[in-house]
């Protein structure tokens, strides 16, 4: 894999920052902001790998996203199951759900496909309301047992999770895969022209986004030790889109960046008081008018010197 | 000698409107053949039901043997029938040799290690070795060209479609493309299926061409006597008087 | 019987409410490909307007609904030709300055009149009693408003030069182009109307329906669905999907899994996709 020297370092750099910041502040509050903001990356990235790659926006990430979370809290608290279970039947829960949607609406074009996982997620999320019995309805599900006793174990652990799902889906960006995907977003006739069987890399490219968005999703779980239908929202889906933007469409490491930093964003401006939200959106605006293809990833380039 | 294409009886509806109407013909391998016809006379369409981007209302296409009918494009492509697009739709953002990658990753040609040597070997062979890394955002239309064929190429096809591969070509690109297919055409050993209307290019590829109009095949043979069938010459010009400076 | 009746009534009311939301938001889409995610924020701007002009500023209601509507059409001019157009090279970024506005909007709700609910007071206070039915004239006000606008929509857009132009580009851009319409102005003129549109519910609907900040999210979601449903881009389309989801949601209402009303628009979105992408009267599948 051709990743330049420099950008190895950057990259090793900012891993041994975050692994050395609970060393510097003894913060609990500070270190689980941080641990969040891991989530919100991982659940960037999955994000970019299926939709930043082939350019087909999922509306519905959160779908996949509260599919992991709910499936590790139903088994949490319903079933007393360890845990640490949550983990793969979540991942797993989020995959039906990838193989569910994604089979009948990948072949529609443009923003019905948008529109469809948006209404997939929506969906999901009504009916934590109607299905109340079984799973909490508004309240959800409370009182989880965590799968790491300790904040800064957690902490670490999240950490760790971030670092492998970017490593993977970035060896895969890199690979036969990501031209494939990119291909796809180019021209999906002349795709098929080529011989190449766009349904298949389209599915399974979110599959495998779905996938670690649901381990996102128990990972929230368990650091929330409860899971709420919010999960399962809107708001989310587009915060991790914009967090995508902000980092850098297609690029896989720009989404962390992008997720980290705007996941910071509003304790970083917590000194506005109630004009935070204000801010935020006034911040985003900004970003967008100035910086069209992304924050992260165009400085990133820039100070690595790649010219794409 | 079996037909290395067979298409028989084959029928295609667009609403009111009939797109192709019970076109039968043969293809014998090592052919290049021409189709020829005015606007709208169904050439690409048949292109399409082909190669599996439209579904025909009825009729049989057999390939090698294999029914083609119902088969999705990339199917089709990888039983060894590849088609270059009359507009070129090359993959934007991505460089000339990722273009012709893809198609080496198809099923069909796909091989453990030595994809991109072999992407190179196809980019040399249409003469676009130069531009390797180049981005086809900037390609010229000639480049384009011969990129759409490499792509073809590569999913190492035994019958290539080619559909209009002269048209928006300048004055000096058009000699090089036609020593490139013929070029192709001795060292692969591909059977040829071209539309073309450029009459000159055409008739010096072809040995075989295949007038249609209105969606019909209206008529078969040697590239000198279609081009005096007055059925054709109607079909392009609305009388009966040969068409003069062709043949 | 009884039961029949309400459902034909207030049917028809929520079919009105959601028609006016749904056709503003597909003529925007129609014309200029923007999925406008401020649209609920047009919707709640127009009943914050009402409710400013009317309780904190003491005017009498029907001057303050007209001003409340004109406010928010030319809000809607503003968003375009400011925000909007310089970013409209890229569908993405349109769609999150969009949402950012209705953040915004949302955020000042917050800041200038707090969480709680506003109240507006009725347009008209009497209320109809016929057959044992008890309908609140603001609704019944709300149904004949909606008609009304929607037959004034059509007449512009069938009768006038603006409805021609709007036609045009919505079939074709460059061309239109080409025939020398000012696209651009059009894009802005197109999106006061969408807004106004959407302010004339959210004006008709407060004294109803309750003012709160984030009261433009779930009509958003509405309007989205039946436009899906309807087909982006058609107006007549949009009417009937209104027509089909109202009617849909309030027979649901009054079954005996009311809780279900909810899902009703988004299940038909779903379905729409899966079986005809292009929705009831929509023309294509694909842009």
């Amino acid at each position: 894999m051709n990743i330049p020297n420099k950008a190895r370092i950057g990259g090793l750099a900012a891993l041994a920052f975050f692994a050395l910041v609970p060393l510097v502040t003894q913060s609990d509050y500070f270190i689980g902001v941080l641990t969040v903001c891991f989530i919100y990356g991982i659940w960037a990235t999955s994000w970019d790998f299926m939709s930043g790659l082939t350019g087909r926006e999922n509306f519905g990430h959160a779908l996949f996203i509260g599919a992991g979370a709910y499936t590790a809290a139903f088994l949490g608290s319903r079933f007393n199951v360890n845990p640490w279970w949550g983990l793969p039947t979540g991942a797993f829960a989020a995959v039906v759900c990838g193989v569910i949607v994604g089979v009948p609406t990948l072949r529609l074009k443009g923003p019905y496909f948008a529109l469809a996982t948006f209404a997939a997620a929506a969906i999901a999320q009504r009916s934590t309301r109607i299905f109340w019995e079984y799973t909490g309805g508004e309240e959800g599900i409370p009182g989880l047992s965590p799968l790491i006793g300790s904040h800064l174990a957690y902490y670490y652990f999240c950490l760790g999770a971030l670092v492998v799902t970017t490593i993977v889906l970035l060896v895969l960006a890199r690979s036969s895969w990501g031209i494939l995907l990119r291909a796809i977003r180019g021209d999906e006739a002349a795709c098929q022209a080529a011989g190449i069987n766009i349904a298949f890399y389209k599915i399974v490219s979110l599959v495998i986004s779905a996938a670690f968005a649901g381990v996102g999703g128990v990972l929230y779980a368990d650091y929330q030790l409860a899971v709420t239908p919010d999960v399962f929202s809107v708001v989310l889906s587009i915060t991790i889109m914009i967090m995508v933007y902000v980092g850098g469409m297609g690029t896989i490491y720009g989404p962390v960046g992008g997720a980290i930093l705007l996941a910071l964003l509003p304790e970083m401006l917590r000194a506005f008081g109630e004009y935070r939200l204000w801010v935020y959106s006034l911040v985003l605006i900004f970003i967008l008018f100035f910086a069209p293809g992304g924050l992260i990833a165009p400085i990133c380039r820039r100070i690595v010197g790649v010219r794409r | 000698m079996t037909a290395l294409l067979a298409v028989e009886h084959l029928s295609k509806h667009f609403g009111g409107l009939t797109a192709a109407k019970d076109v039968s013909f043969e293809l014998q391998p090592g052919e290049i053949t021409g189709i020829l016809g005015p606007n709208g006379a169904g050439k690409t369409t048949l292109f399409n039901l082909l190669t599996g981007f439209i579904s025909a209302d009825g009729g049989v296409v057999e390939f090698e043997g294999h029914s083609l009918v119902g088969l999705g494009p990339h199917r089709i492509v990888n039983l060894g029938l590849a088609r270059t697009f009359q507009l070129c739709r090359p993959f934007l953002g991505m460089t000339v040799l990722e273009n012709v990658t893809v198609a080496c990753l198809a099923p069909r040609v796909r091989e453990e290690r030595g994809t991109e040597l072999r992407a190179r070997r196809i980019l040399d062979q249409v003469g676009l070795s130069a531009k390797t890394e180049i981005l086809v955002d900037v390609l010229p239309y000639g480049d384009l060209r011969r990129l759409e064929i490499a792509r073809a190429l590569a999913t190492k096809p035994k019958l290539l479609l080619l559909d209009e591969p002269f048209a928006g070509l300048g004055v000096g690109e058009i000699e090089p493309l036609l020593a490139l297919i013929r070029k192709l055409h001795a060292e692969e050993g591909l059977t040829i299926l071209i539309i073309e209307h450029k009459l000159r290019e055409l008739m010096q590829l072809v040995t075989r061409v295949i007038a249609m109009d209105f969606g019909e095949i209206i008529a078969v043979g040697a590239p000198r006597e279609i081009v005096r069938d007055p059925r054709v010459v109607e079909a392009y010009i609305g009388h009966s008087e040969s068409v003069h400076g062709v043949a | 019987m009884h039961t029949l009746l309400n459902i034909l009534v207030y049917g028809a009311v929520t079919s009105a409410i959601y028609a006016m939301l749904a056709v503003g938001f597909t003529l925007i889409f129609g014309v200029a490909r923007v999925l406008n995610l401020a649209h609920g924020a047009f919707y709640g701007l127009g009943a914050y307007a009402a409710y400013v002009l009317t309780i904190d500023l003491h005017w009498p209601i029907f001057p303050a609904a007209v001003a409340a509507v004109l406010f928010v059409g030319a809000f809607g001019v503003v968003m375009e030709r400011v925000l909007v157009r310089p970013l409209r090279h890229s569908a993405l970024a349109v769609l999150m300055i969009t949402l950012a506005v209705s953040l915004l909007f949302e955020q000042a709700m917050f800041i200038l009149f707090g969480s709680q609910s506003r109240n507006v007071p009725s347009f008209v206070s009497y209320t109809l009693t016929y057959a044992g039915l008890d309908i609140s004239g603001q609704r019944l006000l709300t149904l004949a408003v909606g008609i009304v606008v929607l037959i004034v929509l059509y007449a512009i857009i069938d009768g006038t030069r603006l409805g021609s132009a709007i036609l045009a580009i919505s079939q074709d851009r460059e061309a239109a182009q080409y025939m020398g319409i000012p696209i651009n102005r059009m894009y802005s003129v197109v999106m006061g109307l969408s807004a106004a549109v959407a302010a004339v519910a959210g004006v008709l609907t407060a004294p109803f329906l309750t003012v709160q900040p984030t009261m433009g999210l779930l009509p958003m979601i509405k309007a989205f669905s039946i436009v899906i449903v309807g087909g982006l881009g058609s107006i007549p389309g949009s009417i009937l999907a209104a027509l089909l989801l109202g009617y849909s949601e309030t027979i649901v209402a009054y079954s005996p899994w009311p809780a279900a009303t909810e899902i009703v628009s988004l299940l038909a979105v779903l379905l729409t996709l899966i079986l005809r992408p292009a929705g009831l009267l929509g023309k294509r599948a694909a842009f």
